[in-house]
């Protein structure tokens, strides 16, 4: 069983952040989750999914972030409590109908979470997804530890019936990832009806239509909820302070960087000169409650991750309120104390304490970093950005690379988001030469295949995972195939959400619930929208390339779908295909023309250049027995024999 | 000239990327960091030796020429306009249908079939026709295979990539038809400047060298002529005497004469700064004839240059076992095949001189070169 479904209150339970979510929304009642994987914030459907059974829930990976909103927000309008979480990319996908959303009102407790990941820990990007609540105008919470990350969200269900909209919360790679102590509450009952009522007047958000039309009358009402929330989060428990009456230096923060405040003024001893407001609020921000504390000190600094999202709110109060709390200085990001990129930490915020202080601090000095790194090269084994022994996209990725290079007309590969965005890499011998968002390889692959009559007779490629394809490369298809644009897309079909986990998606026989579901198969799809569809096993490298030789050469849209399991797959239960092993007298190492292409180009980390012995040899514990490497060997040296 | 010997990234600088390749397969099948494709050389991966067979057998990467000729020839046979001589001939193969099957006088045919039968060599590498024009190096044991693949291709076919195969393996006879280009390659690898693979050019036993006035672009002419005909329909190719001023294209359907205006841009650039005509680093080098008789008579014949004492006894027992026969040599044919030789020499230097606007500089041709050098307009 799982812990999440402990229903006896007042337990104490180590508990990841996104657990703590999940858990918050159980202790909700929610009845309907909805979400796309995406790293920091798959586990929360994850987890609801393990638990949708007991706890009477319907839970399902969507296609997208899109539609996972509106399969959401479709229980929310049928009165039953919603949550759909994604990552911060995914709320750009989710955001048309978030603004539309936001404009009609909900009904049922709605709750939006946000993963956002400063540093690109596991993105394309640090993109930031506070902005969409102040754009789209909904209430924004931002917990502060692991406890406040499982209260706020059952709080938020809470707050969005309250003023009948959807409610955003926003976590950080930091809080979800790591781990806390969190203080169960109770579960509500399992049971829950759903009902869409539309037969009262047009215009009540209870029985009416649910639309942002007209305008003119739904948007004031809207705003008129924002001030609402407002309101309410002057008395939010979640905006605490924590500091002297007179603090020197006023501390404003929020979310994980409020655990990095505290340590920073534990380090430096200053809770009696430094005032930390750290608010759980962030949009719209409680007025009263900050003019108060902006009132007590003359300096203060603004402590959040990438943009500066809560400094600039701070500083259009501060500016309005002027006249009564007087003129203030600021630090933060605008004017360089805190930087403007990355992930912070104590080590970071302390420093910036010491700087507007006048308080010796000695931080981790610049060229750590440098010595602990090199310290680590003499003891551990170098790690490449690479993909796994037996990954499938190496293959897919040696073929893709050689028929363009065969080619010889400059050919290049548009990337797309998962384990193959490395082809930028040496892992993926560079093939990947434009990398954005989902499903904007083939989109860009379909510009590209019209400059034809510009004078570029560059071959274009596009690649996608299997989970991309149905994402967000659909539309792209479509729009290649109408405008005839010569393109060819390689499916990377790995048979699951590989890269966040093996997520089940629309191409596969199961859903999230581990229930039967029908599978849409992509060659069919793409034969049914006018491309020419060929398939082949990527671990076959000629026959690979030569079909990708030819389809280059080929008008129109073309597919290859490149289908092998993903090395790390559970379906393969780490079971060999091949033994594999190097022939010593075959191996001519550093004699052999070939300047050990193996390890220097192919660079699989099963295969290992024996420096004492100057050959190359298999890496028997993590080979995963893909069988490929018997087939780059000039000199036939690696061997290939069937796993018993 | 002072030759250094560099790697793939000096090899991919100056001469793939300078547009100098010459498609001829030289630096192919050493590793695994070069291919063939279509007429292309392609590179793969980056290799990061600092020597390498591709940069030391290159006809494109700077040689001394003088040097390489008095080394691999007598030195008494050497003439600055067409390299070693040792004799000329006008020749063909005595049998009609080898003829027929071959390109003018079918003397190629002939010769490599002596050389099988004879057992100088066990093995021939002789441009296969392919698919689509594309031709393809390829190595055959038995005559009739010979006899099969006499046609003369418009587009380079990678045989010194298929000799770097088969001599890897080892233990061979071989003979190969090369391109001016590839002879040179050849010759460069006969010096052994690379040890690793300095025993491999033993098995090569005899070459017989094609003259040529350029390749064409597989990418450019399929694109001519898929304008023009069906390209399953076409059985051969000739360029009649310049009078002409035509590609001839023999089709199912009969001749079509596509004028050298239209050609000319499909020539693959490289070519242009080629300086040799007649094959001058062969044993013996084949072309079509020029006589008085007009083309009619003269596409049924060959001009034969003899520049080893190995081409010499090839051709002799060609002629003994009664596969050649020869007639009179018309008085002035040698001359004019010299002026064609030079005048080849000339375009190249020019061209190379108006790529570096320096007569010093030649690019992988020593100005210093006695026959060379002068045509840069450099005078001692």
């Amino acid at each position: 069983m799982s812990k999440l479904i402990e229903s006896k209150e007042g337990l104490r339970v180590l508990l990841m952040g996104n657990e703590a979510i999940a858990r918050g929304a159980l202790e909700a009642g929610v009845k309907v989750a909805a979400g796309y994987p995406g790293t920091p914030s798959s586990e929360i459907i994850e987890n609801l999914s393990r638990v949708a059974k007991d706890r009477n829930l319907y839970v399902e990976w969507s296609t997208n972030e899109k539609i996972s909103l509106e399969v959401a927000a479709a229980a929310s309008f049928a009165e039953l409590r919603a949550i759909c979480p994604m990552k911060q990319n995914g709320v750009n996908v989710a955001s048309d109908f978030l603004l539309h959303l936001a404009g009609s009102g909900t009904r049922g407790g709605l709750v939006l979470v946000s993963c956002d990941d400063p540093g690109a820990l596991s993105s394309a990007n640090e993109g930031e997804s506070r902005h969409f609540a102040r754009m789209v105008e909904i209430p924004l919470l931002e917990p502060g530890d692991f406890q406040e990350a499982k209260d706020m969200t059952k709080w938020a269900f809470e707050l969005s019936e309250e003023i009948r909209n959807i409610v955003m919360v926003r976590s950080v790679t930091r809080m979800s990832h790591a781990s806390g102590n969190v203080w169960f509450g109770g579960l509500p009952e399992r049971d829950a009806k759903a009902t869409f009522r539309f037969d009262g007047p047009l215009l009540d958000p209870e029985s009416g239509s649910v639309s942002s039309l007209p305008v003119g009358y739904s948007h004031p009402v809207q705003q008129g909820k924002i001030k609402k929330a407002q309101e309410i989060f002057e008395k939010s428990p979640f905006n605490t302070y924590q500091g002297p009456k007179k603090p020197e230096l006023l501390v404003i923060t929020s979310s994980v960087c409020n655990l990095y405040c505290r340590e920073a003024i534990h380090l430096l001893g200053l809770k009696d000169r430094v005032g930390l407001l750290k608010l759980g609020t962030t949009w719209p921000l409680p007025l009263k409650l900050l003019k108060k504390y902006l009132s007590v000190a003359d300096k203060v600094l603004i402590v959040e991750e990438v943009i500066p999202f809560l400094e600039e709110s701070v500083k259009i109060l501060a500016a309005e309120q002027a006249k009564e709390i007087g003129v203030k200085t600021f630090y933060g990001k605008k004017e360089g104390t805190i930087p403007m990129t990355g992930e912070l930490n104590a080590d970071l915020v302390a420093s910036a304490f010491s700087r507007i202080m006048g308080i010796p601090y000695t931080p981790m000095e610049a060229g750590y970093e440098k010595r602990s790194k090199s310290a680590a090269g003499s003891m551990a084994p170098g790690r490449d950005l690479t993909f796994c022994p037996g990954c499938p996209h190496r293959a897919s990725y040696w073929s893709i690379h050689k028929a363009l290079q065969m080619d010889n007309r400059k050919g290049f590969v548009c990337g797309d988001i998962g384990c193959y965005s490395l082809g930028l890499y040496p892992a993926g011998f560079r093939a990947v030469k434009t990398h954005h968002a989902m499903g904007s390889g083939l989109g860009l692959a379909t510009g590209f295949g019209q400059l034809n009559a510009f004078g570029m007779d560059q071959p274009v490629v596009a690649v996608c995972g299997d989970s991309t394809f149905f994402h967000a490369a659909l539309p792209a298809l479509v729009n290649a195939v109408h405008h005839r644009a010569k393109v060819t897309l390689v499916v990377f079909d790995n048979g699951g959400t590989a890269m966040t986990g093996f997520q089940p998606h629309p191409g596969l026989t199961v859903n999230a619930m581990g229930q039967e579901a029908p599978s849409l198969n992509i060659a069919r799809i793409c034969e049914a929208m006018g491309a020419k569809v060929e398939t082949r096993d990527p671990f076959d490298l000629e026959e690979t390339r030569t079909t990708l030789n030819r389809l280059i050469e080929e008008e129109g849209v073309k597919v290859l779908i490149l289908r092998q399991i993903c090395a790390l797959s559970p379906e393969k239960k780490g079971k060999k295909r091949y033994t594999m092993r190097v022939e010593e007298t075959r191996c001519l190492g550093e004699a052999c023309s070939c300047n050990r292409l193996c390890t220097r180009i192919f660079r699989c980390p099963g295969l290992v250049w024996d420096a004492g012995r100057k050959k190359s040899r298999i890496d028997e514990v993590i080979c995963a027995g893909c069988g490929v490497c018997a087939d780059i060997c000039p000199a036939s040296a690696i061997i290939r024999e069937e796993a018993a | 000239m002072k030759i250094n010997i560099m790697g793939q990234k000096e090899l991919n600088k100056e001469v793939r990327e300078a547009k100098f390749c010459t498609g001829c397969g030289a630096c192919v099948n050493l590793c695994p960091y070069q291919a063939s494709y279509q007429d292309e050389v392609v590179m793969l991966h980056p290799c990061d030796l600092k020597e390498g067979g591709c940069y030391a057998f290159c006809p494109r990467t700077p040689t001394d020429l003088e040097a390489l000729k008095r080394r691999l020839f007598d030195v008494k046979d050497l003439t600055p306009e067409m390299g070693a001589m040792k004799d000329f001939y006008i020749a063909r193969a005595a049998d009609a249908e080898i003829r027929a099957k071959g390109q003018h006088g079918g003397t190629v045919t002939a010769l490599m079939t002596v050389a099988l039968q004879e057992g100088i060599i066990d093995t021939a590498i002789i441009a296969d026709e392919g698919r689509n024009l594309l031709p393809q190096g390829m190595a055959v044991r038995d005559t009739d295979e010979v006899r099969k693949r006499g046609k003369s291709r418009f587009v380079v076919s990678p045989n010194i990539a298929e000799f770097n195969r088969l001599a890897k393996e080892g233990g061979k006879k071989i003979g190969i038809v090369a391109t001016p280009c590839q002879g040179l390659a050849l010759a460069k690898m006969r010096l052994k400047p690379i040890a690793a693979y300095a025993d491999r050019i033993d098995q090569l036993k005899l070459v017989i060298g094609l003259f040529c006035g350029w390749a064409l672009s597989w990418r450019n002419l399929v694109a001519l002529l898929r304008q023009k005909t069906d390209l399953t329909e076409i059985e051969g190719m000739d360029i009649p005497p310049s009078k002409y001023h035509i590609l001839q294209v023999y089709t199912k359907k009969g001749s079509l004469d596509i004028s050298l205006d239209e050609i000319n841009p499909c020539v693959r650039g490289a070519c242009w700064y080629c300086p040799d005509l007649t094959a001058e680093f062969s044993d013996i080098s084949v072309g079509s004839a020029r006589l008085s008789e007009g083309w009619e008579e003269a596409r049924n014949w060959n001009q034969v240059v003899v520049r080893t004492a190995r081409g010499q006894q090839l051709l002799n027992l060609a002629k003994e076992r009664g596969l050649l026969e020869f007639r009179e040599v018309p008085g002035g044919n040698l001359k004019k095949l010299k002026t064609a030789s030079m005048s080849k020499k000339k375009t190249a230097v020019k061209n190379l001189t108006l790529r570096s606007r320096d007569p010093e500089n030649l690019f992988y041709l020593d100005s210093k070169d006695p026959v060379l050098g002068p045509l840069a307009g450099r005078h001692e």
